[in-house]
């Protein structure tokens, strides 16, 4: 009998949980605790049970009947709580949201992360002076670079910058050193368009000038820079390269961030991605921005952010970045 | 540049300790970028010499012959379908179950005829293009050897980035890299075998007209050249470094270019007057070596020949002085252009030729003279008999000398952060040709000839040499330690961010980048005549924008062709009156009929974004940038009294343009003048301890009446207790129109009074009723 009691019990208070209507609630109460409920057929024939029995079941069915009461009038008072309003609450979220372009997504994150590293962010013209593009960066009037075919020169004499190393010389110039400056901006280059190439892309200039500057100094911040930017341990290493601006001037390359080194298609089964160009500042680009290279010495670096861009978010045709399609572009959703 | 292994290996004593398939990796970390290794040869197997020693024609075919071959222990029954079949022919058999050019060759039936293997042409046996018969070898070939043991088949090709090697102009010949090798693989270089020449014979007549252009001109003419057919080993060497073969005395000449790097010539000497080095006259034509008649301009420096044009100096010779099949004297040239000359004029013609592109990179004019020796003696080997008629005859103006170069040692120490001792630095040196002394804090360094043109000329470049030798993988990082720097330009780049991140969060836009330059179908469709600065030697897209909005319909257009409304902003730059600026444009588009809202919107994203990002309250003043916006919808945006961009609606030809009925909305902000704006410090301020009474009243207008004129009325209405009044909703129908006004009254110091009240109310409805409006009670 006792255990009849419990199972009661507990049948009623499951039946109970399902409930969330208050005549439900009431109905069920009926069923439980009413006059032809169980639990009152259990009352009444109490008095037909032995003297030891009543004393054990006696207050047994008391309790069992206060606590399906309260439990009753607990779930009562929930439903009363509850404020009923009539409608569909399970129409569909359509939020809109605006978007930021990749490009500025990458930049502020690598802006963010070099200027951690104590880098100033600084930045200039677009329209650019020879003399900035060219001359006081130790690019000769006969180098290639500065041929028709590559450079966009302007009705007034000046071009539109083909890198962002100008800034090098408008910082020196500027502040002197010491200096760690980087320099985010567009640049433009007289190319045919195709799916790796625009006429329109995105450099990130990197220069630090001090006393006893080093090659390994340099080594310590480009592998600090794309582990943090790629958020792991990246390798790296240098390579022979020549730029008129730096000497030595070397080629970067990374770990492949798809394989890790252990050689994959990306990289070729080199395990190194060509990252970027870097050196040590060239004596005469110190000498023409005012600073002593018996002195000072330095290191630059440039990198394209639209090319990490397309890496980071998986875009394979690079005319996307200035098509404005908000379509594609949408998918830039704030971080 | 195709490197060959083969040849390579002719240059280094003790070539065959180098692994050839794996160095290089070094010297990609050590040299120049390598693209490719490519390994020759594996595809031909069981090809043997052999000799024709029976042939008739096939019975039914006019092309096809029955050919018996022996490779000197068996005869083949061949079916060949080559012209130049004969018997005593010794050519290339492969053999039943042999390969060439990674084909399996079986005994099969031809034309009825059974074929018990083929013999081959040049371009089937992998080594040439030749197609025209099968492949002749010379008589006294002995038969049945092996054809890979016999001739460099087997190779191992290199690719290296022509690119990598720019500033390199000693790497573009395999004596070069050989140097490299030797120098990263501890070899010794060995010298060239080269002809020495007794110079007891009269000069040739040459004259340099323009010493800084042409550096130095070196000739030499040969006679009784018997034998014009180049030697098999060097046709395939020069098919493997991506050359045609053509005749001896014209491949000799590309072997030297793909050996030392140094451009030849050589001239059919019967027609060879006397050879001059001067400027061709502007406009002047001239029929290269390819039968193109190229215009010349008075910066080509040409060489001639007498009085006629002889060929294109550093780029192309031309028709006249072409080797003939019947030639057996010739004028070999080996000269030295300046490096910007010859570009330019390779440049100006369209013709970039393997020679115009190593004189580009700044030769050294002391490599003419051992070309042309280095030439001498392979010629001889190929005729014995050949005789040399004149002087090497050299002219040279202002011979380049050594150039030296002090590099301090604790320079070396403070690029690197290692310590070089005096023997590393000594052997890395001359293991490329440098000459060392060592001065107690400073070496002194002799750079050879070959690498002072360019691209060594400092300490610096010296220290470069140093160390890629040692190994960048080998430098060890050390932290840098960067206190924070903050220069005020840091805010430019911030404040850029924040508005982004403003417009997309608090608006939904979304951000684009465009280009520079308007688009030319753009300003043709709008009739828009618009002057500035341009792009030079472009005709189309040419012009540099000054609008920052407009130059940004195209891509409104091109997205209202997916979407039905849009909302786009960019931060850019624009050029005006010759200046850079930045600015900020919003370009909000919507249905024709949604024009209200689409402005309204305008308006408050500009006051919202002042008054969010820098507690600045704006003000519109009617006015526009250019007269393609609307006149009467058109406004300044003014803050601080300052006009700060505009918000223009378009006029007709530009939505025309989009070619759809669309109203648009434009925000053009100058961005500079934006971060200049400083924001306005927030002050608290005390909330009154004394209740508010909010007074709304509906006035009733006209249907044309503006809100504008309203405010104009009820601006000079004083009333010293007025916190605060605005407009809180308007109705209009078709006759009337109504604006619900919200005064707020309250005071600093005490709870307003119900007369004070009354008051107010009784003045204001007299003013309004001054001014001719009623108020709805």
């Amino acid at each position: 009998m006792k255990e009849k009691v419990f199972d009661l019990k507990n049948k009623a208070l499951e039946e109970l949980k399902t409930l969330s209507k208050e005549a439900d609630v009431l109905n069920c109460k009926a069923k439980y605790l009413g006059k032809k409920s169980e639990l009152n057929e259990f009352l009444g024939s109490l008095k037909e049970l032995a003297v030891d029995e009543k004393k054990i079941m006696g207050p047994l069915l008391n309790q069992t009947k206060k606590e399906l009461e309260e439990a009753f009038s607990h779930k009562l008072e929930e439903i009363n709580n509850q404020i009923s309003y009539d409608f569909d609450e399970t129409l569909p979220i359509y939020v809109e949201t605006g978007s930021m372009h990749p490009i500025t997504l990458v930049t502020k994150e690598m802006t963010d992360i070099m200027k951690k590293m104590g880098f100033t962010v600084v930045s200039g013209p677009e329209m650019e002076e020879e003399y900035y593009n060219f001359e006081a960066l130790n690019i000769p009037k006969d180098h290639p670079a500065r041929d028709m075919q590559d450079t966009y020169y302007l009705s007034n004499g000046k071009l539109l910058r083909t890198h962002t190393s100008p800034n090098q010389v408008r910082a020196m110039q500027k502040y002197g050193a010491p200096l760690k400056v980087c320099a985010p901006g567009r640049v433009f280059r007289n190319e045919d368009m195709d799916a790796n190439h625009d006429t329109t892309f995105f450099q990130i200039e990197g220069m630090v000038i001090d006393k006893g500057i080093s090659i390994s100094n340099l080594i310590y911040v480009m592998r600090s820079l794309l582990s943090e930017t790629f958020k792991k341990d990246v390798k790296v290493r240098l390579r022979p390269g020549f730029f008129p601006f730096t000497e030595p001037s070397f080629e970067l390359d990374c770990s492949c961030l798809i394989c890790g080194g252990k050689g994959c298609p990306t990289c070729k089964n080199s395990g190194w991605l060509e990252f970027c160009g870097c050196g040590m500042v060239h004596p005469n680009v110190l000498r023409e921005s005012g600073i002593d290279p018996e002195e000072y010495t330095g290191f630059a670096f440039g990198f394209g952010v639209t090319r990490i861009a397309m890496m980071k978010y998986k875009i394979s045709d690079i005319r996307v970045l200035n098509s404005g399609d908000v379509r594609s572009l949408q998918e830039f959703e704030i971080e | 540049m195709l490197i060959s292994c083969n040849r390579l290996k002719k240059y280094i004593k003790n070539a065959s300790d180098i692994d050839f398939l794996t160095i290089w990796d070094d010297f990609t970390l050590r040299v120049a970028e390598v693209e490719g290794v490519t390994v020759k040869g594996n595809d031909m197997d069981n090809v043997v010499t052999a000799k024709i020693v029976a042939c008739e024609k096939h019975p039914e075919s006019e092309k096809l012959s029955l050919l018996k071959v022996s490779d000197g222990e068996k005869e083949y029954n061949i079916v060949c379908g080559a012209p130049n079949v004969r018997v005593g022919l010794i050519g290339a058999l492969v053999r039943d179950g042999g390969m060439v050019s990674g084909f399996k060759i079986k005994t099969r039936k031809l034309a009825g005829y059974p074929s018990e293997g083929m013999m081959c042409a040049v371009d089937e046996l992998g080594i040439g293009t030749d197609h025209e018969g099968i492949l002749e070898l010379p008589s006294d070939t002995p038969i049945g050897v092996d054809f890979k043991k016999m001739y460099p088949v087997e190779d191992i090709i290199v690719e290296i980035d022509n690119k990598s090697l720019t500033n390199r102009p000693d790497l573009w010949g395999h004596y070069g890299i050989a140097r490299e090798v030797c120098a990263i693989t501890n070899h010794e270089l060995l010298p060239l075998e080269l002809l020495e020449l007794s110079n007891d014979k009269k000069d040739l007549e040459i004259k340099i007209h323009n010493p800084e252009l042409c550096k130095r001109y070196c000739g030499l003419k040969i006679e009784n050249l018997q034998n014009n057919k180049t030697p098999l080993d060097m046709q395939i060497f020069l098919y493997y470094a991506g050359m045609r073969s053509i005749n001896l005395f014209v491949d000799l000449t590309n072997y030297l270019m793909l050996e030392l790097g140094q451009p030849m010539h050589a001239f059919d000497a019967r027609v060879v007057k006397s050879i001059e080095v001067k400027l061709a006259k502007e406009k002047d034509t001239y029929t290269t070596l390819d039968g193109v008649e190229r215009v010349l301009s008075k910066d080509t420096l040409m060489i001639t020949n007498g009085d006629e044009y002889f060929g294109i100096a550093g780029v192309m010779g031309g028709l006249d002085s072409e080797i003939l099949p019947d030639t057996n004297s010739i004028f070999l040239e080996s000269a030295c252009f300046d490096a910007g000359s010859i570009r330019k004029s390779a440049v100006r013609l369209g013709l970039r030729t393997e020679a115009s592109a190593r004189y580009e990179k700044s030769l050294d004019p002391n490599m003419c003279d051992v070309a042309i020796k280095r030439l001498a003696y392979l010629l001889k080997q190929e005729n014995p008999d050949m005789e040399i008629v004149s002087n090497l005859t050299d002219v040279y103006p202002n011979p380049l000398t050594e150039k030296i170069v002090v590099l301090k040692k604790d320079k070396l120490q403070t690029y690197t952060a290692i310590h070089f001792s005096d023997d590393q630095v000594v052997a890395s040196l001359e293991s490329l040709g440098f000459k060392v002394k060592v001065l107690e804090d400073a070496y002194k360094i002799i750079v050879p000839t070959y690498r002072a043109t360019k691209d060594v000329s400092m300490d610096a470049d010296i220290i470069e040499e140093i160390v890629r030798l040692y190994g960048y993988e080998n430098i060890k990082e050390i932290p840098l330690k960067l206190e924070l720097t903050g220069k005020e330009e840091d805010t430019i780049w911030n404040k850029e961010y924040d508005v982004k991140k403003y417009l997309a969060t608090r608006y939904s836009l979304n951000e684009v980048h465009s280009y520079l330059w308007y688009d030319s179908s753009l300003l043709k469709a709008c009739h828009l005549e618009k002057t500035g600065v341009t792009l030079l030697g472009k005709n189309e897209n040419n012009l540099l924008r000054d609008d920052l909005s407009l130059s940004l319909l195209p891509v409104v257009k091109n997205n209202l062709k997916n979407v039905d409304k849009l909302g786009i902003f960019e931060i850019g730059t624009v050029i005006v009156d010759n200046e850079n600026k930045r600015r900020l444009s919003i370009l909000l588009a919507d249905d024709e009929s949604k024009m209200m809202n689409l402005y309204y919107q305008a308006k408050e994203i500009v006051v919202s974004l002042f008054k969010s990002l820098k507690h600045i309250q704006v003000d519109f003043k009617k006015g526009k940038m250019f007269s393609y916006y609307n006149e009467n919808l058109s406004n300044e945006i003014i803050v601080n009294k300052k006009a700060i961009g505009y918000v223009h609606v378009f006029n007709g030809e530009c939505v025309r343009y989009i070619g759809k009925k669309k109203a648009m909305v434009a925000i053009e902000i100058d961005f500079d003048k934006y971060v200049d704006e400083d924001a306005n410090e927030i002050l608290y301020e005390n909330i009154s301890k004394y209740p508010n009474v909010t007074l709304d009243y509906t006035i009733l207008t006209s249907k044309d009446f503006k809100y504008d004129e309203l405010l104009k009325i009820l601006k000079p209405f004083n009333n010293k207790y007025v916190k605060e009044y605005r407009l809180v909703g308007t109705y209009e129908d078709k006759e009337v129109k109504k604006y619900t006004m919200r005064y707020i009254l309250g005071s600093e110091e005490k709870t307003l009074e119900t007369k004070e009240i009354d008051k107010f109310k009784e003045k204001f409805m007299e003013h309004v009723a001054k001014n001719g409006l009623d108020i709805l009670s």
